[in-house]
């Protein structure tokens, strides 16, 4: 089953006189517990696409289809609906909530997308022993190594019904065993629990862990090969 | 519901502490100003307030109680017999000036009635008796004269222009805005302390409505029979002498001044400690909108933020304005501060601080909710 698909999708960023085309007609599609992994220079558009994707920018044209349905750039109640509901995110600076417990994190973003109370609760306790954070649930980030932090990152764009994980650069502030951690995490929570997982990296550990590695050059999809 | 924006204040104690400082300090400052402010306006009606007289009748555009005209006190005939009023008398409200034991001369605002307790007035005796007045040279004075003329005791002796009387008792909380200090003499001794002002005249006409009597049709009829006077409900009359006193001071301005000095403070504290704390934040604020929440989402933490600042700085306002009330009273000056002036301020705090935040609004809805992604 196909979760996200996009097509020939353009972004031109406006600065004053100057036109930036980040994107020039990217197509892709993802499935069910497939992981897409994003390579390509910097400056090349990768993180421009993820927010495309991630319904947090709008193309400047193409479309974009997330669970079926089919993303209307003029509609933000419909853009945010979908963040909410079908979409999680991991990013490199983890962006966890300093004030929050990890438990609290997860709960937090469970509550934005509508789920509230003990089956929250149950829910955050879930995915955080699912990464390994059982004994760190009530953990301020600040109290968390790096890696630890990002564990609940990914613990907080799990939990809930998302069927798809955008994650930009997941291991970019990560030492080696720590990203690779993160990755085998990754790659068997996608698997067994049926996400589509998209990741935009340069870390060359990535490709061990997905099934498809596209390239990016400019804006452009220059390359696509199979994994695995 | 994780309380993201009250762990957030928590999560920054110091910052926060500093803000409820700031709005705790401003909304003090306006308590209290008004709070004097209240008290000082209090003194210029309070005669009026308990004296028991329903219709007061002056002389024409007199200002205030303390600013009488004398008119003729045959007057009072023509009131006494209009039907519904069951008593009226002449009131004199006029000055002299009292010579000190130190030689020093300081003046006293007197109050002279013939029978002081038809009219349950002064309202707070210590000591002393007002039905004694008429039975000689007697006085009774204010006990917040001692700050003027220094202490005095019953049977104590004072030259009132020029005449020696005595001093037969105290009463308490007769104020005048004028501060001068409040004597009580009988009618009569009044007339003779000013006898080229007073002489066969009065200040004032008190008049009390026989019980059903309607306050209109008896205010017509006295106006029928004293063309030349004016006509005062208690309740008008009080608000008129007060109203001469914010306006001939400049005290309202002075009051409008600091309260809206006490609210920009404020506003300015709140608004920059919001601001900075929001643009800290701009990438959680990114990251709820990331995780699905709305503009509205974000308002409201940034909101509810702005409230507890309000809540707790008004609380805080509270307690400066209650710690230093002792200190003022020592200072023999009143404060009132009534629950209709907490109920404003404290609303006034919450819609300053709420406005205040609008600038956070401001920088978070025009924030691009891709700036997760970015360093
Ligand atoms: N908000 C913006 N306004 C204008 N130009 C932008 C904006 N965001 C990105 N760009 C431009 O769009 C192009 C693609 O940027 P993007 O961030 O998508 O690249 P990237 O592949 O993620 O790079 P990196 O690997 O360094 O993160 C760049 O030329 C960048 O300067
Ligand atoms: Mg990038």
């Amino acid at each position: 089953m196909i979760v996200l698909e996009a097509h020939d999708v353009s972004k031109v960023y406006r600065e004053g006189p100057h036109e930036v085309h980040a994107l020039r007609g990217v197509s892709l599609s993802v499935r069910r517990g497939e992981v897409l992994a994003i390579e390509g220079p910097s400056g090349s558009g990768k993180t421009t696409l993820l927010s495309v994707l991630g319904c947090l920018l709008t193309p400047t044209s193409g479309r974009i289809v997330v669970d079926g349905r089919e993303v209307d750039p003029h509609r933000p109640g419909q853009l945010r609906e979908l963040r909410r509901h079908a979409i999680g995110f991991v990013f490199q600076q983890f962006h966890l909530f300093a004030a929050l417990t990890a438990a609290e994190n997860v709960i937090y973003g469970l509550n934005l997308r509508g789920w509230t109370g003990e089956k929250a609760r149950r829910e955050a306790e879930r995915v955080l022993r699912s990464v390994g954070l059982g004994e760190r649930m009530d953990f301020r980030p600040r109290d968390l190594s790096g890696g630890q932090r990002q564990r609940v990152a990914v613990a907080r764009a799990l939990a809930g019904p998302s069927s798809l994980i955008l994650a930009d650069e997941p291991t970019g502030n990560l030492d080696g065993e720590s990203g690779a951690r993160v990755l085998d995490l990754f790659r068997s929570l996608a698997r067994s629990e049926g996400r589509a997982l998209v990741i935009v990296t340069h870390d060359p550990r990535v490709r061990t862990i997905a099934d498809r590695v596209v390239t990016i050059r400019d804006g452009r999809i220059t390359h696509e090969e199979l994994e695995n | 519901m994780i309380d993201l924006a009250l762990k957030m204040l928590l999560d920054e104690k110091a910052r926060f502490a500093a803000t409820v400082l700031g709005v705790g300090f401003a909304a003090a400052l306006v308590l209290v100003q008004v709070g004097i402010f209240a008290g000082l306006l209090q003194n210029a009606s309070i005669t009026i307030e308990r004296l028991d007289a329903d219709l007061w009748v002056a002389s024409r555009n007199a200002p205030n109680i303390d600013f009488g005209n004398p008119f003729p006190e045959r007057y009072v005939d023509r009131v006494r017999s209009i039907p519904g009023v069951e008593r009226a008398d002449n009131l004199i409200v006029w000055y002299a000036f009292v010579a000190l034991p130190t030689g020093a001369k300081e003046s006293v605002e007197f109050y002279g009635l013939e029978d002081f307790p038809a009219w349950h007035f002064p309202w707070d005796v210590t000591s002393g008796d007002p039905a004694d007045l008429r039975r000689g040279r007697f006085v009774l004075l204010d006990a917040s004269a001692e700050r003027r003329f220094g202490a005095f005791q019953p049977g104590d002796f004072r030259e009132f222009n020029g005449r020696q009387l005595k001093i037969i008792g105290r009463t308490r909380g007769a104020l005048s805005f004028t501060t001068s200090p409040i004597a009580f003499v009988d009618y009569r001794m009044a007339q003779l302390l000013a006898p080229a002002d007073l002489d066969g005249r009065t200040t004032f006409l008190l008049i009390r409505l026989a019980p059903g009597a309607d306050v209109e049709t008896v205010r017509a009829e006295v106006r029928k029979r004293l063309p030349y006077n004016d006509v005062y409900t208690r309740d008008e009359w009080a608000a008129r002498s007060r109203a001469y006193w914010i306006e001939s001071t400049g005290l309202g301005l002075t009051l409008a001044l600091t309260v809206g000095l006490g609210a920009l403070v404020g506003v300015v504290i709140v608004g920059q400690t919001l601001y900075a704390s929001t643009t800290e934040h701009l990438a959680d604020f990114g990251t709820v909108k990331a995780l699905g929440g709305g503009n509205r989402t974000v308002f409201g933490i940034i909101a509810e933020q702005a409230t507890f600042a309000a809540a707790l700085g008004f609380g805080l306002a509270v307690g400066l304005t209650w710690a230093l009330a002792p200190v003022l009273e020592r200072l023999d000056m009143k404060m009132i501060v009534s629950p209709m002036l907490m109920a404003l301020v404290y609303a006034g705090t919450q819609a300053l601080c709420l406005a205040a935040a609008s600038m956070s609004f401001r920088k978070v809805a025009t924030t691009d909710p891709a700036i997760v992604f970015r360093g």
